[in-house]
């Protein structure tokens, strides 16, 4: 499929970088400033502060762990890693920390802009996909309420097709998910059965 | 005591938009003519010169050239963005510096370049605006196959689609190719409300060709129905382009009989288009930060911008964008009349300055 690139809004955005003061910092500063966002410089720690940021540039030849405030691959806005050193060490420290797009060094007069771009719509689908995977994997730990559901309404006298198709129906009809309309089924069912073995 | 500073012209003497280079090669010359001339200066310049011929490979070469062989830190030059972009390499190993005097399509703020002329939000939007006020929102795009046609008509894209525009048709030539009726046919077919045309010398004189031929057999575009809109036709073309030019509408910082020329130009109007008069304003420019001010030819431009004066001369420190007036223009009796000005707007090249731009108030012209 053809993507539409979607462009953020970045005049006014905010962009955190964490790198010691250094003339690839004063590079990349210039080009975002010329973009149009603002820039917060932090060394050596990442404050909390900067979650509230729009985009996060970190110095892959030094970083590690201990200096975010959140865990490894959890990065809560698009990150671009300033690439420096290529030693497999640093890469594999790069992977498992996770970005969203990368700018070798040394920064020269460009090359923020598309990063900018890149790292905001692969963060954008990544969160998306997440979102995604746990809706998902919510809806395969429900497989066994499904099969009761359909087993409840079998018991009335339904084939196990017909108990499947009055399922479907009566989630269209509530307006609900397959997988909820078979919660609320068994969750109802449940009280009778109670009922029946109290007074039986 | 005077300085003797030289400076760089870089700019092609023949191949496909020569006519464009010509006008600028002109206007820096010009400049360059009356800051030699002017006693009240401190400095002089001495142009040193190279013909890139059209050919995109000689641009880097020849920058370098000049750079390394005369004590030139600054050069006027380079007509297409492409070139533009081949001669930053350069320009960052010898430590010089580009002054830009062309319209281009944005999305850049070199620290090596001065961009002296129009971006998107001093072409593309305000005659967009006007296009979608006066003709209709159905629109279609054509351009040379590079990258001035592709991002312009992908900003008119997204423009339109914003304020419920449509694209009836969008498509591109090679460079130099005059094969056009593909696109005057497919014109003709959809009969859109208005042609956004970015197509470059040869190509774009063919296509006029083809649609002046259109507008005589086809009622539907007859008395400039339908009008062909440009973001770089300029009064050095029209000569070239002879009747067909009629009718086109283009935006552009200048027009010639628009008083005053741009803001760089000093008070002075004998231009022959808005690129001489761009290339002029770059060399005064230049001439204004230089002057009075030994050892500031051997600044890196940064630092040169960062003066005062540089901003009250219209140069962003920020963007190294240019402040311009903006003007539409349409062709009557071989030449361009302005039918909206409007005062000069700071340059927004990576349009962030405003998610929704704002319309720049023009000013209809009686």
């Amino acid at each position: 499929m053809r993507r539409r690139l979607r462009i953020p809004d970045l005049g006014g955005a905010r962009a955190a970088i964490l790198h010691r003061p250094h003339a690839t910092v004063t590079a990349l500063v210039r080009q975002l400033q010329a973009i149009g966002l603002e820039v917060d410089c932090h060394w050596p720690d990442l404050p909390a502060s900067a979650r509230a940021a729009d985009y996060l540039f970190i110095d892959v030849d030094t970083a590690y762990d201990d200096q975010f405030p959140w865990e490894p691959g959890e990065a809560p806005l698009p990150t671009i890693a300033l690439v420096g050193s290529e030693a497999p060490g640093r890469i594999e420290w790069l992977m498992n920390f996770g970005a969203d797009a990368q700018i070798l060094k040394p920064v020269g007069d460009g090359g923020v802009y598309s990063a900018l771009l890149i790292a905001r719509a692969t963060f954008d689908a990544r969160v998306e996909l997440a979102d995604e995977i746990d809706a998902l994997k919510r809806r395969l730990g429900q497989r066994q309420t499904v099969v009761q559901a359909v087993a409840v309404l079998a018991a009335r006298g339904k084939t196990e097709n017909e108990a499947y198709e009055q399922l479907r129906g009566m989630a269209m009809a509530w307006r609900v998910s397959f997988e909820d309309a078979a919660d609320r089924i068994v969750a109802a069912a449940k009280p009778t059965h109670q009922d029946e073995s109290d007074h039986g | 005591m005077t300085r003797e500073i030289d400076l760089g012209i870089l700019f092609s003497r023949s191949g496909t938009y020569s006519l464009i280079s010509e006008a600028k090669r002109t206007g820096a010359l010009k400049a360059v003519a009356q800051v030699n001339a002017d006693p009240a200066l401190d400095i002089v310049f001495n142009p040193v010169e190279r013909d890139p011929q059209g050919n995109i490979d000689a641009y880097a070469p020849l920058c370098e050239e000049i750079l390394r062989d005369s004590g030139a830190r600054h050069v006027i030059g380079c007509t297409t963005s492409w070139s533009r972009k081949e001669v930053i390499p350069a320009l960052e190993r010898m430590d010089g510096a580009l002054w830009y005097p062309a319209p281009y399509e944005g999305f850049e703020a070199s620290d090596r370049i001065v961009y002296a002329h129009a971006c998107p939000n001093q072409h593309l939007l305000p005659l967009l605006d006007y296009a979608f006020a006066q003709f209709g929102r159905r629109s279609y795009l054509t351009g040379s196959n590079y990258i001035w046609g592709w991002e312009i008509n992908r900003l008119a894209r997204e423009i339109g689609s914003r304020t419920g525009g449509e694209v009836l048709g969008e498509r591109y030539l090679p460079l130099g190719t005059t094969e056009v009726a593909r696109i005057v046919d497919e014109i003709a077919a959809l009969k859109p409300d208005f042609v956004l045309n970015q197509l470059i010398g040869k190509s774009q004189y063919a296509f006029l060709d083809a649609i002046a031929e259109l507008r005589r057999s086809d009622p539907f575009f007859a008395e400039g129905h339908c009008p062909v809109l440009s973001c770089n036709l300029t009064e050095c073309e029209l000569g070239a382009i002879g009747p067909s030019a009629e009718g086109v509408i283009s935006a552009g910082p200048w027009f010639r009989g628009l008083h005053p020329a741009l803001p760089g130009n000093g008070g002075r109007e004998d231009f022959g288009s808005s690129l001489e008069a761009a290339a002029h304003a770059s060399v005064m420019t230049l001439a204004q930060l230089l002057n009075g001010a030994p050892g500031a030819e051997a600044l890196s431009l940064s630092e040169l911008l960062a003066q005062r004066r540089a901003a009250e001369l219209g140069i962003s420190p920020r963007t190294h964008h240019t402040r311009l007036p903006v003007a539409i223009a349409q062709v009557r009796a071989g030449a361009f009349v302005p039918l909206r000005t409007g005062a000069p707007v700071e340059a927004d090249p990576y349009l962030t300055r405003e998610r929704d731009p704002a319309p720049v108030p023009l000013r209809v012209v009686k």
